[in-house]
């Protein structure tokens, strides 16, 4: 259906205003009769009222047509609301018409295409330029039609009271007309150039954000603040001109319908004084020329608005006005089931300026082969991939898939075949899983069979997690996630089970590495005020983040005689950290160890300078109220900027059991205490498993801990349920939560879980550890050899030796391919590659 | 009004402290002036490796620096399944200079033959901080040039005879 409509881009604005509307504007046009005519009556009225009501005195008669005018002047007013009200809702109906379609034809551009076209450039076009075009569509029918309408009536209605007044008044309006599409034109120029600035502008922000690390690592503020205000200063300028050149237009109007009273003053006058005209006549005459005047703008305004509706409208479809290189989906078939052979005859890609990419490709591979494709970067290797999956449209040559040729088939028929890992792989926001599933999803979704395939069952999805090396990151996932209470007290009843063999087989073997929550010991990885209330608070008002308000805390910390010395501590720890992050920037890096979160820095430091001059017993209530904030926070074991003393911490012991006793014995709903028979629901669900924290985050003690929590899982049949809850961790905008290894591994896990016929990995594997890479090699060797195709573009060469074959590219050619033994035997490129030149 | 290291008189120094008089005993990180080292300092964190716990593995680009503050670590190096011992490293050994510099992975392991506690540092860490004082840059090479030349300096004095065959390959500080 798609290929028979015109595409969006080649669709004029004045298109959009009848289909999808038809209704919407059918009722308009009848409204705008019914308001013309309401608008008409009043004008009569006050002529009767003049002439006949107070002429003869009739106060009956002056009562009637008050009346009548005042329902007229309710009707129009009235109907007007609902004519805006429905060219609102036509205006913002095409609006969003045109952002779906315009999103959905950019969606389907090829990757050519944005190797010029900037994210920004694309939102911009999206949320901004087609704003004014689904406004003009809104006012297309109603603006012209209500005023043309309104201004024909109140001309006739002139004509009919005086027709040499009429004509004298009205000759101001061609003048009008001529001078205002003169002024508009050069407005419409300076609009284009705006609409470009305005691309450029949007382009320069998206990029500096997704380039923020690369900006805050160079320290390059300086630098990139001059070039976008470079930008900005060029779009103020046109923005200038251009609203100058509008204001023109609408003043030029002001002025010359300005001048019609005047003329009617200086002829009806003369009329009037030379008694040929009645008075109530040109009272009547005077109020309905008035009326001239509001139609008239919204003419104006209504070209206007065409103009720069036009100007966006044109401008931002041209810009995306390039015709995808495939179709979508097949029509009248299903898509193809291909076979998973493979050949490559005299393959070649050149660029739009005439670059050969790729040069006179030959190759073929046989279902369920392995080809490993090496050579320099800039090769032309990831182009090569890309000519494969259909993502590039190679200029000539064949590229059988199956014997059928890549650019005839839909992207359907490819998607549905083939799987690519690409050299910088995306993850998008959103759960582990959601990631998982995107490729299964997209290749189910509108597949023309009608029938939803089921998706992968959650054993697919961990096998292919153990596949691509990923499972043990989800399960700590899955560990440090936490519970929101009333969920799963199944679950939570096990846990307290994993919990007590945890303690039983494992404790002490770990006890390095985990501190358990012990009654009778300080917590030196917990903050001082999970060490004084060594519990969770119930209630909001014994939140951790609330504590240093709470009286019946702050009387509790006086009785026990802690003030003092915590907020000591704490002007110690303000201090300390303020001295060390002082010229440090927001980043986490600098945070991890910080109790000082980055948005409070600038306040400590305040507060830290007036610690200089104020003793702490003469510090505000806020101030004191901060630094007991801090204290509470404070880990010692991961604060290391200062150290506990021990005087404190035994008084801190002692005002834990005291705390216990209070709030036992006058607020026991308060905190449930941290106790062996009870799951803490603020504690992550491997912090419930130990009932203890982790004491260090170094690699070799993580492995340790893995290993046994696996067992532990495994004996009581649980791993598979705290993977499920580490699949919906939120992995951030663009995967940002994860590591570079985790992103790739997840990619190759959203690759596997398809389980193509072809499979093109390009350096798929290039940011993961030694381990992780063999392992996958492995897998690959094992598991997929003869069933699934492989292309693998491949930066380390100590991996290719078991691949079927093995492809040289150099400056876009093929130099040679073979078998690893046979090309190192001839002595050739690959064996320069791997020993460098003899 | 108080300083830093008066305040902590009579209470036990915390480890930031001890942090930081030791990176001052670095050939490393002693050039560096206080605020710097300061950072330093407050990024290292302390690890506790058991006997036999590998503080790196050979092939693996951990991108640590190590200090060793107690305890004795050896060098290994694997070749076809053979181990060959290198030598020992113990308490106020600094070693992964380079590594804090760029992407490399080991070529060399590190196990701990005794409780190995050290000091160490990422390189993630380590140039994000070195990003904020652009200008100790220069400090940082001048001690890695002079560590690695006085490395093979050493090496060249003090060889022994059985080494021909190596001398032909030596010269690391000419890179
Ligand atoms: N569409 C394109 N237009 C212009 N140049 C391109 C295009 N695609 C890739 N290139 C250039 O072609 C060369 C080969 O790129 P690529 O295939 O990515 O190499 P490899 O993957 O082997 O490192 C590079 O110099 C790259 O800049
Ligand atoms: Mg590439």
């Amino acid at each position: 259906m798609a290929t028979t409509e015109t595409p969006i881009v080649k669709r004029s604005l004045f298109s959009w205003i009848f289909p999808g509307n038809l209704k919407l504007q059918g009722s308009l046009l009848f409204i705008i009769i019914l308001t013309v005519a309401a608008r008409l009556l009043p004008l009569e009225m006050q002529r009767r009222i003049v002439n006949e009501a107070i002429k003869l005195r009739s106060i009956d008669l002056l009562l009637i047509y008050c009346g009548i005018f005042l329902g007229a002047v309710i009707l129009a007013s009235g109907l007007k609301y609902l004519i805006n009200v429905l060219q609102t809702l036509i205006a913002q109906r095409t609006t969003a018409r045109l952002r779906k379609g315009l999103y959905r034809h950019i969606l389907n551009l090829p990757l050519n295409f944005f190797r010029n076209t900037q994210p920004g450039t694309v939102v911009n076009a999206l949320t901004n330029e087609l704003t004014v075009p689904g406004n003009f569509v809104g006012m297309a029918i109603a603006a012209p039609v209500t005023n043309v309408m309104t201004l024909l009536a109140f001309a006739g209605y002139l004509f009919w009271l005086n027709p040499l007044l009429a004509a004298v008044s009205l000759s101001i309006y061609p003048l009008v007309v001529l001078l205002v599409p003169l002024l508009q034109k050069r407005a419409n120029r300076a609009n284009k150039k705006r609409v470009d600035a305005a691309r450029k502008f949007s382009s320069k922000i998206a990029e500096s954000i997704s380039g923020i690390h690369e900006i805050q690592g160079n320290g390059a503020y300086e630098f990139e603040n001059r070039k976008y205000a470079g930008l900005v200063d060029k779009l103020l300028k046109i923005r200038i001109v251009w609203s100058l050149y509008r204001f023109g237009v609408k003043q030029a109007n002001n002025f010359f319908t300005g001048l019609g009273p005047f003329l009617v003053f200086l002829l009806g006058g003369y009329l009037t004084i030379k008694g040929q005209l009645e008075l109530g006549a040109l009272v009547a005459f005077l109020s309905a020329q008035e009326k001239l005047y509001n139609p008239w703008k919204e003419l104006i305004e209504f070209y206007q608005v065409y103009q720069d509706g036009r100007v966006n409208y044109d401008r931002t479809m041209e810009y995306f006005d390039v015709e995808p290189e495939h179709e979508i989906a097949p029509e009248g078939r299903d898509p193809l089931e291909l076979d998973g052979s493979l050949e490559i005859r005299d393959l070649s890609f050149v660029t739009e300026n005439g670059i050969r990419l790729l040069d006179g490709i030959n190759f073929s591979l046989k279902s369920g082969e392995h080809m490993a494709l090496v050579g320099f970067s800039g090769s032309g290797k990831s182009t090569l991939a890309l000519c494969i999956g259909q993502l590039y449209k190679y200029t000539s040559g064949h590229v059988l898939i199956g014997n059928s040729e890549v650019s005839d088939l839909t992207k359907k028929d490819v998607v549905n075949n083939v799987g690519i890992v690409a050299q910088s792989p995306f993850i998008f926001e959103g759960t582990i899983k959601e990631n998982l599933l995107y490729a299964c999803i997209a290749a189910n979704e509108g597949d023309g069979s009608g029938q939803d395939k089921s998706l992968p069952t959650l054993d697919d999805m961990i096998a292919v997690l153990h596949q691509a090396g990923i499972f043990i990151d989800v399960l700590r996932f899955g560990l440090n996630a936490i519970f929101t209470p009333e969920q799963n007290k199944e679950l939570i009843s096990s846990l307290l089970r994993v919990r007590q063999n945890f303690q039983r087989g494992f404790g002490e073997n770990l006890a390095d590495y985990v501190e358990f929550f012990d009654e009778d010991k300080y917590l030196y990885y917990s903050s001082v005020a999970e060490n004084l209330t060594f519990g969770t608070p119930t209630r909001d008002a014994f939140d951790v983040t609330n504590l240093p308000q709470n009286e019946y805390f702050l009387r509790y910390l006086d009785e026990s005689q802690l003030t003092r010395p915590l907020l000591g501590l704490g002007a110690q720890l303000a201090r300390q950290t303020v001295d060390i992050l002082r010229n440090l920037p927001p980043e986490e890096v600098f945070y991890e160890q910080s109790p000082i979160a980055p948005e409070e820095l600038d306040e400590y430091k305040v507060l830290v300078k007036r610690l200089k001059k104020t003793k702490l017993h003469q510090l505000s209530p806020q101030d004191r109220s901060k630094l007991l904030e801090l204290t509470l926070r404070f880990v010692p074991g991961i604060h290391k900027m200062v150290s506990l003393p021990e005087i404190l911490e035994n008084l801190i012991l002692e005002g834990r059991a005291l705390f216990k006793e209070k709030i036992s014995a006058e607020n026991p709903e308060a905190f449930t205490f941290f106790q062996m028979s009870q799951y803490i629901h603020s504690e992550t669900i491997l912090n419930n498993i130990f009932f203890g924290k982790l004491k260090t985050v170094s690699p070799q003690a993580q492995d340790k801990i893995d290993t046994s929590i696996v067992q532990l899982l495994i004996e009581e049949d649980f791993l598979e349920k705290i993977v499920e809850i580490g699949m919906d961790f939120q992995v951030g905008s663009r995967g940002d939560k994860l590591s570079g290894g985790q992103r790739q591994k997840l990619a190759i896990a959203r690759a596997l879980l398809k389980n193509p016929r072809i499979l093109i990995m390009d350096e798929a594997t290039s940011a993961l550890d030694n381990k992780s890479q063999s392992r996958i090699q492995n897998l690959l060797e094992t598991r997929w050899k003869g069933k699934s195709t492989l292309i693998a573009v491949v930066h380390r060469l100590d991996i290719i030796k078991n691949y079927d074959k093995v492809a040289v590219m150099k400056a876009g050619k093929l130099g040679e391919i073979g078998t690893y033994d046979d090309l190192i035997a001839r002595k050739g490129m690959l064996y320069e590659l791997e020993f460098g030149k003899q | 009004m108080n300083s830093n290291s008066v305040n902590n008189k009579g209470t036990p120094s915390c480890e930031f402290q001890e942090n930081l008089d030791m990176l001052r005993q670095i050939d490393f990180f002693s050039a560096l002036p206080l605020e710097v080292a300061k950072v330093f300092a407050y990024l290292c964190t302390r690890e506790i490796f058991k006997t036999g716990d590998y503080l790196f593995q050979q092939d693996e680009d951990d991108g640590q620096a190590f200090y060793i503050i107690s305890g004795k670590a050896r060098l290994l190096h694997k070749e076809d399944g053979q181990e060959l011992i290198i030598r020992d490293y113990e308490t106020g050994s600094f070693f992964g200079r380079l590594a804090l510099m760029g992407n490399m992975p080991r070529l060399f392991s590190m196990i701990a033959v005794t409780d190995v506690t050290c000091l160490t540092i990422t390189r993630q860490k380590f140039l994000k901080a070195i990003n904020q004082f652009p200008d100790q840059m220069p400090r940082i090479i001048k001690a890695i040039v002079e560590t690695i030349q006085a490395w093979e300096k050493r090496f060249l004095t003090h060889r022994t005879e059985n080494c021909e065959a190596c001398m032909h390959k030596i010269g690391v500080s000419l890179v």
